[in-house]
């Protein structure tokens, strides 16, 4: 009876994981369509198309639509996807629940090397990226250092503690800074709040490879992590080495949170809910499953989200994270209630 | 002959006219609040610390304590205190601190006007309030003579955009701010996707400033006169801007005085500085 039970689990769920698949498919279609269409600026459907597909369109739908939307989509696409991947990674590997970048360090050191720049270094604003990734991959750093040395080492609430304690300490770095030069806060509350710029190419060409790394060392780990889920013991006894999984995964995820901020800023909330989504939706925790299904779902959410933070009160924009918590809550909550 | 001093005393006294009172002691946190003082010939009994500086205060108020000012409370309570000050002359920056000074029993006025015209009309409340009424008058109508002066054969209005801060995330000054209303002021036809906010700055989509196309774009950056040439490298830079005519045509100004940014009693000589430096329709 019960093998019988578990037979048609399991085909409910392979049933489910397609259907998840082809709805994240087409969420992440309509958010690509909307956010290239959609603007401040109105530039009609055929102007988009044409200048997609390399045809003659006027100067300014042109200039908005390569220079400033395709580029922001992507961004979008890409920031989405990597915090996504990280949140599954790092929910995995460290066996917690509430796991996200927040908990290896990355997210407070990237908002204090951006600020940091910001506030002190004006004059080299254009280095912003590069102090956010910096410093997120120093915090991270910092984190694995405290976390893999002494006792315990790699532990998985070591790393948990580790991580909350090098946070806090970068975030009261970032407060210092504000508090100390309050009329210079405004330029900040952008990076802060988490939110795409219309900064052409220039970003993503010089953060891709992080997340080329970050991506292929995620997809790497799909199947060690698996294994990780049946516990330390046994995963050992499989051959695999759980505290260098763990590491590896911290790894993956903190270049790929890190390239994120110098990007988007501390966008929060994707990285810790989208994977539980996931999860819930397609009624199973591999992460063959998890790790690519959170890649399609944080991409179709950040760029939904996004969408409406520059077009709801066009053309003013807004920050993109209450736009994600709108779009992305009511799913969790319902999908909680559901199958939880 | 005691009866006689004191009835004469008193008569003396009442004799007094209002202006030769004992003029509140004042603490002004504001450059506007402060330099209007020091134009009336009132010492406050403390000055706020202004944006990058001291180099916006009056010479007439050096010597004066100089109050650090930290966002949303303005100064620290405790330093302000001991200035003993009846009133203080604010801004609504400090909302928070404005409520605990109230607590305080100070009474709280806020003088930091957004408008050319609210310049004036606080010129003379601060005379009202210090016992100077009649010099008021005289600055303010010397003012909009300056100003005047200032104005004179504005015959190209080149359409402008005022961001403030630093990165890829500008805000541009609307109409009721203070550098919004003097760009105007100076025959700037100021470009602001037509977005309205009472804070008299908004962040708008740079699909805005591609498709408005400003001529010039002046910035207003929290940074220091050494780092202009490399901030008006990374504006250049901006790909979302590079098509405008303030680009092509080398247009791009960076203001780090903060005369745009924070209101001044310097008016004409700002607005003379715009139409020369920025907006190039000075005559001759």
């Amino acid at each position: 009876m019960s093998a019988h039970g578990l037979t048609i689990r399991e085909a409910g769920v392979s049933v489910r994981r397609p259907l998840v698949y082809g709805l994240l498919t087409a969420a992440l279609l309509a958010a690509v369509v909307a956010s290239l269409a959609l603007g401040a600026v109105k530039v009609p459907v055929e102007a988009v198309i044409d200048v997609l597909l390399g045809r003659e369109a006027s100067g300014p739908d042109r200039q908005i639509i390569e220079t400033l939307r395709l580029p922001r989509t992507v961004e979008a696409l890409a920031v989405g996807a990597a915090l996504g991947v990280a949140g599954a990674i790092l929910q995995g590997a460290l066996a917690n629940p509430l796991a996200s970048p927040d908990v290896i360090g990355v997210t407070g050191g990237a908002g204090f090397g951006a600020i940091l720049i910001i506030i002190l270094f004006p004059g080299s604003i254009a280095l912003l990226p590069v102090g956010a990734l910096a410093f997120g991959l120093f915090a991270a750093a910092l984190v694995f250092a405290i976390a893999w040395s002494g006792a315990n080492r790699g532990a998985t609430g070591k790393v948990i503690l580790a991580g909350i304690a090098v946070l806090s300490l970068f975030t009261a770095g970032t407060t210092g800074l504000l508090a100390a030069y309050p009329e210079r806060a405004p330029s900040a509350i952008f990076f802060i709040a988490g939110g795409l710029t219309s900064s052409g190419w220039e970003e993503m060409s010089a953060i891709w490879p992080y997340f080329v790394v970050g991506f292929v060392a995620a997809a790497l780990l799909i199947r060690p992590l698996d294994r990780l889920a049946l516990g330390d013991d046994v995963a050992g006894s499989l051959g695999s080495r759980p505290h260098l999984i763990r590491l590896g995964a911290a790894i993956a995820a903190a270049l790929l949170a890190a390239a994120s901020a110098a990007i988007a800023g501390l966008v929060g909330f994707l990285g810790l809910v989208v994977p539980h989504v996931v999860r819930m939706a397609g009624g199973t925790s591999s992460h063959t499953f998890v790790v690519p299904a959170s890649a399609l779902g944080g991409a179709a959410l950040l760029a939904g989200a996004d969408t409406l933070a520059r077009t709801l009160r066009a053309p003013v924009e807004m920050p993109v994270g209450p736009f994600m918590a709108v779009l992305g809550v009511p799913l969790f909550l319902w999908l909680l209630r559901k199958v939880v | 002959m005691r009866r006689s001093l004191l009835a004469l005393l008193v008569i003396a006294l009442l004799a007094l006219p209002a202006g030769a009172q004992a003029a509140p002691r004042i603490v002004a946190l504001t450059p506007f609040g402060a330099n209007t003082l020091a134009k009336l010939g009132v010492e406050p009994v403390g000055v706020g610390q202004t944006l990058g500086g001291r180099e916006r205060l009056s010479p007439k108020l050096k010597g004066v304590p100089v109050l650090p000012l930290s966002h949303p409370n303005g100064p620290n309570l405790e330093q302000l205190a001991s200035l003993e000050p009846d009133v203080v002359l604010s801004s609504p920056t400090w909302a928070k601190g404005n409520e605990s000074m109230g607590d305080l029993g100070i009474r709280v006025l806020i003088r930091e006007p957004r408008r050319l015209r609210e310049s004036y009309a606080q010129t003379l409340a601060i005379g009202r309030l210090v016992g100077r009424a009649r010099a008021a008058e005289e600055l303010v109508k010397k003012t909009k003579a300056r100003v005047a002066m200032a104005r004179r054969e504005i015959d190209s209005h080149p359409r402008v955009m005022v961001i403030l801060g630093v990165g890829r995330t500008p805000f541009v000054f609307l109409p009721n701010s203070w550098g919004g209303d003097l760009v105007a002021k100076a025959g700037g036809e100021l470009l602001t996707g037509g977005v309205e906010s009472g804070s008299g700055f908004e962040r708008i989509s740079d699909e805005v400033v591609v498709a408005e196309d400003p001529d010039v774009i002046i910035a207003v950056p929290h940074a220091e006169e050494d780092d202009i040439p490399s901030l008006a490298e990374y504006l250049r830079s901006n790909p979302a801007w590079a098509g405008t005519s303030a680009v092509e045509n080398d247009r791009i100004y960076i203001s780090v005085d903060n005369s745009l940014l924070q209101a001044g009693t310097d008016v004409a000589r700002t607005i003379r500085k715009v139409r020369r430096v920025y907006l190039d329709n000075w005559p001759g």
